[in-house]
Formats: C-alpha cells, structure tokens, sequence
C-alpha cells in the first residue's frame, strides 16, 4: 500500500469532481405516497460518478439504495431533483445505462445467446450480427458452451454471468447493479466478484453498484458510499485502492481489516439507529 | 435410475392399479356373466354389455345418426367454442392485463356475469339465436370465455416487472416488449387456462346437447336416460370421459413442449 489509510474519505460532489463528473446525481430525493402517510425514502443526494468510476453503495436494509438506483435507471422518477449523465437529464430506461438484477430478470423462454442477444437486436442490429456480438460477451463472462441452454439449466452464479452479458452487449456508457450477487453462495460470489474486477479493469466502464456488504464494496469499489437508514442520504464516502490491488486475497490483509473496521462502525451505528427508529414507530 | 424416476414409475403403476380396482369393483357387482349380479343389470349394466353396446352403436349408430357422426358433432360443438374463445378471450385478456383503462371497462361484464350458471342462460339463448347450432356454440363460449381471458389477463399481469425493466433498458420498443417478453412470459398461465377450460368446455356439452338437438353424445346419453337404456348412457359418458381425458393429455403434452420455461423461474 502506497498510501498511508487505505480508505481516505472524500466529497463526492465537489465542485471539481462535479467539473468532470459523466454522472451527476443532483439534489435527488423520494417520497413514497402523499399527505401524513408519506413516507421518505431519499433524502437530497448528491453524487458526481467519473467516467471509470467503481461506486459501491452500501447501506442498512430499506435504506433506500436500490430506490437511488431504480431512478438512475429511469424506472422510477425522484420526486425532486435530477440525475445526468453525459449532461442529459434522465427521464426513463435507456440502453447507455445497462442495469444487471438481483434474479429473476432473465428471459427463460429465450436460450442464453439470445437473451444476450436481445439489446443489440432492440437496437436494430440484423439477427445475425447481434448474434455475432452476444457471443463475444458471452466468452467475456466466461460462458462459452452454454449458449444454447435455457436459463433455467444454469446455476444461480451462471444466470447472475449471463444477466452481466446482457447488460455488456448494448455496450453501455454505465453499468447499474442491483445486489446482483445477494443471492449466491460465498464461494461463487467471491469467485464472480473478481470476475467483475477483471471485466472492469479490461473495459474501463462506469459502474454503480448497490450491495449490502461492506467487504464486497473494499474490494470492487473506487470509491464507497455508506447511506443512512431510512430516510436514505449520504453518511459518508470512501476512496479505496483495493480494488487496484492485483492480489485476489487482498481482503485477508491487515490493511483490508483496518478499512472494513471503520466503514462497519459506521455502518453499525446507522444499523443500530434504524432499528431503533423500527421499535418506536 | 435416479429417485425422481422410480417415484414417478411407482406412481405411475399406482395410477393403473387405481383403474383395475375401479373396474374390477365395476365386474364384481355386475357379475359380468361369471355370477349372479349383485344390482339389477338395469341400473348398471357390466362392462361387458357396454361394450357389446358400443359395438352396436358403432355398427348400426344410434337414432339414424353413425356414434362417429354423434362423437364429431360434439367434438365440433366443443371446438369452435374453444377455439373462439381462445382467439377472442386471450387478445381481451392480455389488453385487460396491460391497460387499467381496458380492465376498467372490461372486467365488470366479465365479473358480473361470471357466477351465473351458463345453463339457466340456455333458454334464453334459444330464445335469442334459435334451436340452430348457434345458440348451443353461445352457451360454452359463455362458459369459458371468462375462465381463458381471466387467466390471460392474470399471466401477464403476474409477469415480473424486473423482466420488463431489464427489457427497456436494453433499448426494446414496447412493441418488442410485447412480444418477445410479455407474450411469452404470459403463455405458461395461458396454457393453464385453456387446459382447465377443457375439462369445463366438455361438460357443457351435456348442457349444450340438453334441448332442441337430435345428434351429439351427450344428447345420446339423455335421450337413451328417458328410456332407461343404462348401457347407452354408459356409452355416451364414457366417450366424453376419453374425449376429456385425451384433450388434457394433449394440451399437457403441448405445454411441456411449447412452455418448457414454465414455473422454472
């Protein structure tokens, strides 16, 4: 380690990350229903992600991260504020922004090649070239020999490869990931998660990622986010060069252990205030 | 052979030990000509007579009509209503799956209409439609109507959003969301609906072939009641047991074939 902490806090919306930011989340907020029952799910965030930029979001359960990601995405609308990428204002889906799923969001009718097949195909590519492209990020993910099988052959950490395919093949500008992992075995996301390092590095893409582990954001992120309870907003970020580290078993380190005891008393502090909040109400 | 394998054998052998007690109970009370029967042959006539009977019945037909001619009439009547109400009901039900606006002026027809008994709609039927084909076409489609757009209408409403989503960012047009996605991901709860409504499409056949009909097998098995032709009735329900039995096979065959993605989410 060159530095001397291993996570060193930073502003993510500076003025001069804001000057070079592709994706700038600004003032973004969200509230569930109206009158006396609504409830607030964001409260303003402010975020400015560079162009290479590995964000992790890590918060407590119902802390409104994937609410922050579903309006990245365009599937939902933040009741105030605006998120920009590329200086254009989000207003729904788009292909520039490839969002990976938790599970559950693959097409089982459709065989892996063409699922992955299906965004080059929405974009107008001819059957066969789109075909030609699935197949390339299929051998990025690591999944050639099973582009004829039918999701539902595969194993959970198999699908999780093709949905990362999928997203890929539209070559978006932004990767959004949505726990992709949550649901899979230690040793598979472990082995996944150093997959994602190697696909990052190689394609150099921006990615934001919601994850509630603390250990999975230290290793793959550029920078963390830990987010409060419920009303979502900032509590603090993190730059971290863990993810830089060529050794796969930087997280066994001393170095590693030191990072995660901060984020985790932070983290444990919000945890312990949620359920706090969870007893009163 | 793995354990999935011989359970499903076992099943199997249990599944055909189940008809042989039924038949066998079936020849003991009937005696068969091995012995005296145990209930007059009036009431229940042995296998043997209904078999003799249906060998009759294909030979010389029932009332100046071939059993061919009764079975496919029947089969006729079922068909077009089905198929009727598949090209019609499952288009109204994906629209009403799609469209809160379509379900707000669709669903309440459907809703109120739904718990009246088809039958007691049949007289007013002939009333409207005559004592012709139509009106006897009208009262099943009535009958499944609701069952195949209800269900289509809940399959595709039943589609996750995540599939949806996943589909507009990668760049589908909602066109190509309708078909490559919705349709598709809809067709396994489609299927269930068109299979239970086969079950109830035959059985709305006897009411179908209750009045103002001079051919059908269940009108054969009606008419021979009146006369006490027990061995005749047999006949004409076991026909439409088969005739249920084998739709169902073939649409659980077809299911497995055309919906292999179904419940494996």
């Amino acid at each position: 380690m060159t530095t001397a902490s291993p996570v060193a806090p930073v502003i993510l919306d500076s003025a001069e990350r804001r000057a070079t930011a592709r994706l700038i989340v600004d003032r973004v907020s969200k509230r569930f229903g109206t009158g006396p029952d609504a409830i607030d799910a964001l409260l303003p965030i402010d975020l400015a992600v560079n162009g290479g930029d590995f964000v992790c979001i890590v918060g407590p359960s119902g802390c409104g991260k994937s609410t922050l990601l579903n309006i990245v995405a365009g599937f939902e609308t933040p009741t105030a504020g605006i998120v920009t990428l590329d200086a254009r204002a989000i207003t729904g889906p788009g292909r520039e922004r490839g969002v990976v799923f938790q599970q559950g969001a693959l097409f089982n009718w459709m065989t892996v090649e063409e699922n992955v097949a299906f965004g080059p195909r929405a974009l107008g590519k001819p059957a066969g070239a789109a075909l030609d492209t699935a197949r390339r990020y299929i051998e990025l993910v690591g999944l050639t020999g099973f582009t004829r099988r039918y999701p539902y052959e595969l194993s959970g950490g198999m699908q999780q490869r093709v949905g990362i395919a999928r997203a890929l093949a539209n070559e978006p500008e932004v990767l959004l990931m949505d726990e992709p992992f949550a649901a899979l075995d230690q040793q598979t996301r472990e082995l996944l998660q150093e997959e994602i390092r190697g696909i990052w590095r190689r394609t150099g893409k921006t990615i934001l990622w919601i994850t509630h582990s603390i250990e999975e954001a230290l290793f793959l992120a550029t920078h963390v986010v830990v987010m409060t309870g419920r009303p979502g907003r900032i509590k603090a970020a993190f730059e971290t060069a863990f993810s830089r580290d060529p050794d796969p078993l930087v997280t066994t380190s001393a170095a590693f252990a030191e990072a995660k005891r901060q984020v985790v008393s932070l983290l444990r502090q919000e945890s312990l205030q949620a359920q706090r909040q969870e007893a009163n109400a | 052979m793995s354990v999935a394998r011989r359970t499903a054998r076992r099943n199997q052998l249990l599944g055909f030990a189940s008809f042989a007690v039924m038949l066998l109970a079936w020849i003991a009370v009937t005696g068969s000509g091995l012995w005296t029967p145990l209930v007059n042959p009036t009431f229940l006539p042995s296998p043997v007579t209904v078999a003799n009977t249906f060998m009759r019945l294909a030979d010389k037909g029932y009332q100046g009509h071939t059993l061919l001619h009764h079975f496919l009439i029947s089969l006729m009547r079922f068909g077009i209503a089905f198929a009727i109400c598949v090209a019609v009901g499952v288009p109204v039900g994906l629209l009403m799956g799609m469209s809160s606006g379509a379900r707000a002026v669709l669903d309440p027809p459907i809703e109120i209409t739904r718990p009246i008994p088809k039958l007691a709609l049949l007289p007013l039927f002939i009333i409207w439609f005559g004592i012709g084909e139509l009106s006897k076409t009208i009262v099943i489609i009535t009958a499944l109507f609701p069952l195949i757009s209800i269900s289509a209408m809940q399959a595709v409403r039943a589609v996750s959003v995540r599939k949806i989503h996943a589909a507009q960012s990668l760049g589908a047009s909602p066109a190509m969301i309708f078909r490559r996605v919705l349709l598709p991901a809809s067709l396994p709860g489609i299927f269930t609906g068109m299979r239970v409504s086969v079950g109830i499409g035959v059985t709305m056949l006897v009411g179908a072939e209750m009045v103002a009909t001079s051919d059908g097998v269940a009108w054969m098995a009606l008419t021979a009641a009146d006369f006490v032709q027990t061995d005749i009735v047999l006949v004409g329900v076991l026909i439409m047991a088969v005739l249920g039995y084998t739709l169902d096979r073939i649409f659980r065959m077809l299911e497995t074939r055309v919906v292999h993605w179904s419940g494996r989410d």
